[in-house]
C-alpha cells in the first residue's frame, strides 16, 4: 500500500502530542487538611496539575505566575479534585484564598524543553 | 544560647510566673500526650486526642529577618503606649489594643484621631506572633507589615510613615533605645515597625483554667464545661473555624452576617466568590465577655452569638461551606457558654513604660 505524503504527515501529526514534541505530563499533588503534598518532579507549561481535596475542609486554591497572573481553581470541597494547566514558565507559587497559611512555591519550566522526555 | 533564644525562654517565664501568682500550676510540656486515654473525669468523656490538639506551643515564633531580643520589646513597647505616633499626639496603639481590655478597646467599633467610627471591631493583638495573616481582611502578612497600616490609616493614627519615623527622630531620648534594639541602623521606618513587631510578639495569653484541664488537672474546669468542650468540638461545630490553641484556623470565612462589607473580598479577584464578605476567624482567648463580638461588633452577647450559629446565616454564595446551620438543646447553649468561658487566661503582667 502505498501513502501519499499528506497522508503520512497527517499520521504523524496524530502520533505527536499536542506540544513541543512530547506529550503534556499529568501531576497530582493531595491537600492534607492544611497542607500540600510537596511539588516534586519537573513541571512545565502545558502539564496539568490536579489538586485532590482530602482533608475535611473547603479550599479555594489559587496559582501566581512569575509575571503576575493568576489562575484560581474555585472552591473545592473536600472530595472534589480541580485542575489547571500551567501556563507561565518560572517560579510559581500555590496558595489558598481560605487558608493563607498553605503555600507552596515551585518552579514550572519552558514546555519547549520537554523534547528529551 | 542565642539571645533571642533566651528571649522567648524569658517570655515564657513571665507568662508562667503570672499565671502561678494567679495559683495557676504550671502546665506540662507539649508531646506528653496519651492519646487514647480517657479523661479521669467520673462524669464526661473527652478523648485525649481530642485535648491534645488545644496543646500551648512551647515557644514564641520570630522570624528570621527580627529575632526577637529583649532591647526591641523595651523599645517596642514605649512606641506602643507612645501617643505621639499619631497625628493629634492623642492616639496611641495602646489606646485602641488597651491591656484593661485584654488588648482590644470593649467598642463596638474603634475610634482613633478623627473620632469616626472605624468600620470594623479592634481585634486583640493577644497571640499575634503565631498569626499568618493579620487585620480582619488579612491584608498585612506579617506584624511588621501590619504595624504601618493603623499609624498611616485617616481615622486610626492618621500620619504619613515618614511624618511618624520624624517625630520619633525629634524626641531625644529614643535614640539610646534604638541603638540598643538595633545598633547602627538608626530611627528609621524598619526599626521603628520591628521594634513594634517584636513587642507585640510577647503578648501572649495567660494561662486559662482550660489549659490547666487540658495539662490534667481535672478539676480546673467545671463538668458543665467539659460538657461545653465536646458541643465546642461537635454539635456546635465551633471547632471547625475556631480550631488550634489559639481557637482559630487563621484563614477567612463568610460567616453570613448581614454587611456590606466585602472583607478579604476586596483583596480576591470577583471570580473567588467565597472570599466576598470573608473576614478572619478572631481568636478566642481573651475574648471580651461583655462583647461585642463579630468583626462588625454587631452582636452585644454569647447568646446572640449562638443564635446566629444555630440559624447558619444569610444564605448567598460566598457563604463558608464550614457554616451549617445548627440546633443546641438549652443544656448545650449553657454547657458552651460554660466552656468559653474557662478560655480566660490571667492578665499579663506589662508595667507601663515612661515615654522618652
Amino acid at each position: 500500500m502505498r501513502l501519499t505524503t499528506a497522508a503520512m504527515m497527517a499520521m504523524m501529526a496524530m502520533a505527536l502530542p499536542l506540544s513541543g514534541g512530547a506529550s503534556a505530563a499529568e501531576h497530582t499533588v493531595v491537600l492534607h487538611h492544611m497542607e500540600l503534598d510537596k511539588i516534586e518532579g519537573e513541571m512545565r507549561v502545558g502539564d496539568v496539575v490536579a489538586f485532590d481535596n482530602r482533608s475535611d475542609m473547603a479550599h479555594n486554591l489559587y496559582l501566581t505566575y512569575s509575571d503576575g497572573t493568576v489562575d484560581n481553581l474555585d472552591t473545592q470541597v473536600p472530595g472534589v479534585t480541580r485542575s489547571l494547566t500551567l501556563r507561565v514558565a518560572g517560579p510559581a507559587v500555590i496558595r489558598c484564598w481560605i487558608h493563607p497559611i498553605i503555600k507552596s512555591e515551585f518552579v514550572i519550566l519552558d514546555g519547549k524543553e520537554d523534547a528529551g522526555r | 544560647m542565642t539571645e533571642s533564644r533566651f528571649f522567648i525562654l524569658l517570655a515564657f517565664a513571665i507568662v508562667l510566673t503570672v499565671g502561678t501568682a494567679a495559683g495557676v500550676a504550671p502546665r506540662s510540656p507539649v508531646g506528653s500526650s496519651i492519646v487514647g486515654s480517657v479523661s479521669a473525669s467520673p462524669g464526661v468523656y473527652v478523648p485525649e486526642e481530642l485535648k491534645v490538639k488545644y496543646r500551648r506551643p512551647d515557644e514564641i515564633p520570630a522570624p528570621p529577618s527580627n529575632p526577637l531580643t529583649p532591647e526591641k520589646v523595651e523599645l517596642g513597647k514605649t512606641l506602643f503606649f507612645d501617643p505621639r505616633l499619631s497625628r493629634t499626639g492623642s492616639v496611641s496603639c495602646a489606646s485602641c489594643h488597651h491591656p484593661g481590655f485584654d488588648w482590644s478597646d470593649g467598642l463596638k467599633r474603634g475610634v482613633g484621631v478623627t473620632g469616626v467610627p472605624l468600620p470594623r471591631r479592634t481585634p486583640t493583638v493577644l497571640n499575634a506572633a503565631w498569626l499568618s495573616a493579620l487585620m480582619w481582611d488579612g491584608r498585612a502578612a506579617s506584624l511588621e507589615q501590619q504595624a504601618v497600616l493603623p499609624i498611616t490609616a485617616e481615622h486610626e493614627m492618621g500620619l504619613e510613615l515618614d511624618e511618624a519615623v520624624a517625630n520619633v527622630q525629634a524626641i531625644k531620648g529614643y535614640a539610646p533605645l534604638f541603638e540598643a534594639a538595633y545598633p547602627g541602623e538608626g530611627i528609621r521606618a524598619e526599626t521603628m515597625l520591628g521594634a513594634l513587631a517584636s513587642f507585640q510578639r510577647t503578648l501572649v495569653s495567660g494561662e486559662a483554667p482550660f489549659d490547666r484541664w487540658i495539662n490534667g488537672d481535672e478539676a480546673a474546669i467545671s463538668e458543665a464545661a467539659k460538657r461545653g468542650f465536646l458541643v465546642f468540638n461537635e454539635a456546635g461545630r465551633c471547632s471547625k473555624c475556631h480550631s488550634s490553641w489559639r481557637f482559630t484556623d487563621d484563614s477567612f470565612h463568610d460567616i453570613g452576617l448581614e454587611s456590606e462589607d466585602l472583607g478579604r473580598g476586596e483583596f480576591a479577584p470577583p471570580s473567588v466568590v467565597i472570599m466576598q464578605h470573608a473576614f478572619k476567624t478572631p481568636t478566642l482567648r481573651d475574648f471580651r465577655l461583655s462583647g461585642p463580638y463579630m468583626h462588625d461588633g454587631s452582636m452585644a452577647s454569647l447568646d446572640e452569638v449562638i443564635d446566629h450559629y444555630e440559624d447558619g446565616g444569610k444564605k448567598r454564595p460566598s457563604l463558608s461551606p464550614e457554616m451549617q446551620a445548627v440546633t443546641l438543646s438549652a443544656q448545650e447553649r449553657a454547657d458552651l457558654i460554660a466552656y468559653l468561658k474557662t478560655l480566660q487566661g490571667a492578665p499579663l503582667d506589662v508595667p507601663m513604660p515612661r515615654l522618652p
